[in-house]
This record gives C-alpha cells, structure tokens and sequence, in this order.
C-alpha cells in the first residue's frame, strides 16, 4: 500500500547541503504495523513527514496506493512527538481540529471517550497530564479515520508506565480500526511489541540496515514473553553494532 | 473585595500627596498654583456635562484609533513576522519607521488632512499601529514549527494556519503590547485634540476641554484627571479582553497569569 522508493532527502544546498535520508527504499502493505527504528537524529522523522507529504524527497518517490504522494493526503494522519497540542484550544476542540479543517462534521465523542477522555473536553492541554495530552494527540489523528497513520515517537519522553499503557492502546486501536501503520521510535523495546516489521535505520544519513521479521507481534502477552526478549537482544546488537 | 481596598488607598493615596503638593507649591511660592483635589472635584461638578462629553468624544475617538491599528497592524505584523519573504522586504521599512515620533510630523499632516477629524486619527494610528506590528511581529517568529506542522499534517490552507496557530499563539503578546501602548496612545490623543483641535469646543474630547480651561486652573485639572481615568479605562478593557481570549494562558499550574 505504501511504497517507498530510493527515497533521499537532503537539507541546503551546495556546501551547506545536509543530507538527512540517503537511498531508502521499503513498502508496507495494507493493515500493516511497521516500526522504524535508528539512533537519534538519523533523519526517522524526515522520513515519516516526506510519507505524509509535508516534505518533498530530493529524489526518489513515495507511493500510496500507487498513486505519487505529492502533499497532505487525507487518508493519512499524523501523530507528533509530544503531541503537538495546541495549547490555546481544549481537549474538545484539538480533538476536533483535523476534521474541522477538513471540513467534515462528525463527533469526536466516541473517541474521547474510547481514550478515557470523557468529562475532560473543555480543559486546555496544561490542565492535563503528559499521558492524557498524547491521547489527544492520538485522538486528533483517530478522529479522522484514517487509512494510514504515521506516528512520531508517540512514546517519547513518557515514565515507563504510562508508555506501556499507551503501547496497548496503540495495539488495541490498531486492531479495532485496521489502519496501516508506520512507528517511528528510537525504543527498542518498543519497536518490538508495535512492529509486524521492523525497519533498522543506519545513523544520519539514514540508509536501511536490515529489515527484521517480527511475527510474534499483535498480543498483549508478547511483552515479557522469552521470544520478545529474544527479539529484543538481536535488535539491540544490530543497532549496537554501530552506535 | 481586597482588590477594591487597595484601589481605594491608592486614590487616597494620589489625592493626599496632590494636596500636600498643591499647599507646598502654595507656601514656597506666596500664591496658589496647584489648585487642590477638591477645588478640581467642585470645578469638575459645575462643568459636569461638558466634561462628559469631552470624556466620551475622547473615548470613542481612542478607540476606534485602536481598532483600526489592531486590525490594519496585526496582519502587516504577522505576515512581516512569519512569512519570510515577506520579512526580508517589510522589517526594513518597520525598523526605519517605528522610531519615528508622528508628533514631529504634525505639520505636515495639519498640511495633509486639515483640522478636521481624520487627522487626529491620523495622529493616534500612527503612534498605535507600530506597536501593535512590532509586537505581533515579534511573537509571530517564536511560533512552535511543532504546532504549524500538526496543523498542516491534516491538509490545513494557509489561512486555515493562520486562524489556528498564528493568530492564537501571537494574541496575548499582541494585546499586552497594545495595553502597554495606552499611556502613549493617550499623550498622543492629547497633542491631537490640543494641536490640531484649535477649532474645536471643550466639549469634543478631553485634551481640548484642558486646553479650553487653560486660564481655568482647577477646570483643566479635573479634564486632566478623567484623561487619566479614561487612561486606566483602556488599560483594564484590554486586561478584560486579554483574559477572556486568552482564557488558556491563565489555567493549569504553569500558566498561572500574574
């Protein structure tokens, strides 16, 4: 369903160019959860907003449904790190953003109250934990039921508790809508309870390192189970190898 | 109910220490110069509608002075402040006029718009205009390219931007600069209606009715004290409104408002 293909995205120009993805080609079929992972800063989020269209590839393409991705398609959202709430609005009504912007109608009260959101709608983003704010964040981005979402480190900067309690409900929420799914994250551990797939990403300029088959991902158990663990460790030593 | 205590001594306050100035002023000269608090309060009840006419001439007269900066001074600000091709061509040009007082232009727009209402408008815009535009300016360059991208993420127009991040994130810098502008806003109402209000009446706007009672000491200082009050007026609305848009710059623990 998405195809990327020798996808290269250089920042600048002459002297000063910067590339930040050099020749990354990889496809993630329908209903599909892949996690991207690499060291900070290698240019994961580059790639995630050139899929999403906000950034143009110096060379090479994106495909989604065969069709060229030539800015923000409406099928596909975007969730950001630390949630990218806009801090002047409620809960209500950045829940409602995307599809107001859009121009549809419909109620974000089913997924407010999916996301434990309910009876918090007219607060502001700083009246709310960090958890409930990446919620919001999730539920901007479910509220349009996309067909792709793209999530940026939706993890990042959360205490370990919380982070787990999000991870199921990303799961939970993939199962439920059967979107497609592309997670970028630097957690290894992460990568392997949300990636069908898990694409390994070399230190800036981003090139493929390997992609590895995850198949015992989808349950809740998998998270502690000795084939995660063993997941894990070879998914640490090949990001270790070089880092 | 503390608040109103402390607005109430700060009045007791100002009118005691202008008594004591005006008897000083009374004792090291040999003759009255100040005329007290209650000389003005008298002066002000015997001239009570005329004073209130000036009041309001003045106060609608700043106001719409303030409308028109705000909205003619946002959109130049904002779009000097956050359209980049835009900024390289119009921060010159607002960096080589905002200094520039109008007052030292008065002749020329005396020559430019006659005596008439426009140009005491004229006078007032020019002074507000550049504050409101240096402000939004200024706040529209720290907008977070975080919540620019959410909001294009979801296929946002460019005005769709601007209705949702950057007139929101600049907003309550906006409105405070234009509440910090109020005592400017109002000298420069004055020279309007002294300087170029010579053919006026006392009672269309505060500064004339001053000037009118110049010979009339205690008159012109009750005209002196309602400019002040129609100062603090400005300065508490825009407060208001400032708390009541900016609703969610006052909530949580971090944002607690001053």
């Amino acid at each position: 369903m998405i195809e990327v293909q020798e996808l290269s995205i250089v920042y600048g120009h002459g002297k000063e160019a910067v590339p930040a993805i050099d020749g990354v080609s990889f496809h993630v079929a329908e209903g599909e959860m892949v996690a991207i992972v690499g060291p900070s800063g290698c240019g994961k989020t580059s790639l995630l907003l050139a899929i999403d269209g906000l950034i143009r590839p110096t060379s090479g393409r994106i495909l989604i449904d065969g069709e060229e991705v030539r800015g923000v398609r409406r099928d596909v959202a975007l969730i950001l790190q630390d949630a990218g709430l806009l801090p002047w609005k409620t809960v209500r009504q950045n829940a409602e953003l995307a599809l107001r912007i859009q121009k549809r109608r419909e109620s974000v009260d089913g997924i407010l109250s999916a996301l434990g959101l309910s009876g918090f709608e007219n607060r502001f983003p700083a009246e709310l934990s960090e958890g409930m704010r990446r919620r919001v964040g999730i539920a901007r981005a479910l509220a349009l039921r996309p067909r792709v979402l793209l999530m940026d480190e939706p993890m990042a900067n959360l205490d370990s508790l919380t982070r787990e309690r999000i991870q199921s409900l990303i799961l939970d929420l993939w199962w439920e809508m059967g979107f497609t799914g592309i997670i970028v994250t630097h957690d290894i551990e992460e990568a392997v309870f949300l990636g069908q797939r898990i694409v390994v990403l070399s230190p800036r300029p981003a090139r493929i390192r390997t992609v590895l088959d995850n198949p015992g991902m989808g349950r809740h158990e998998y998270r502690g189970s000795p084939e995660f663990m063993e997941k894990v460790k070879v998914l640490r030593q090949i990001l270790g190898g070089n880092g | 109910m503390r608040l109103a205590l402390a607005y109430f001594l700060g009045i007791v306050l100002i009118f005691g220490a202008w008594a004591m100035v005006s008897f000083s002023l009374e004792e090291i000269k040999g003759r009255p110069i100040l005329p007290y608090p209650w000389q003005a309060a008298v002066a002000a009840g015997e001239n009570i509608w005329t004073l209130l006419s000036a009041f309001g001439v003045s106060a609608l007269r700043f106001l719409v002075a303030l409308v028109i900066s705000f909205f003619v001074g946002l959109p130049v600000g904002l779009a000097a402040g956050f359209e980049p091709k835009l900024a390289d061509f119009l921060s010159p040009l607002i960096y080589l006029l905002y200094p520039m007082p109008p007052v030292a232009l008065l002749l020329f727009l005396y020559l430019a718009f006659g005596l008439g209402e426009v140009v005491r408008l004229v006078v007032v815009v020019m002074a507000l205009f550049f504050q409101v535009v240096v402000a939004a300016q200024g706040a529209a360059k720290f907008i977070s390219p975080t919540h620019i991208v959410a909001v294009r993420s979801t296929g946002a127009s460019r005005w769709q931007v601007y209705w949702h991040v950057v007139i929101p994130a600049t907003l309550p810098s906006v409105l405070t600069a234009a509440r910090v502008s109020v005592g400017l806003g109002i000298t420069m109402l004055y020279i309007a209606e002294t300087k170029l209000g010579i053919l006026l009446p006392p009672n269309q706007g505060l500064g004339r009715f001053i000037e009118y009672y110049t010979f009339r000491a205690d008159i012109a200082l009750a005209g002196v004290v309602a400019l002040a009050l129609l100062g603090l007026l400005f300065y508490v609305v825009l407060e208001v409104l400032e708390r009541q848009l900016c609703r969610w710059k006052y909530v949580g623990v971090k944002g607690a408002g001053s």
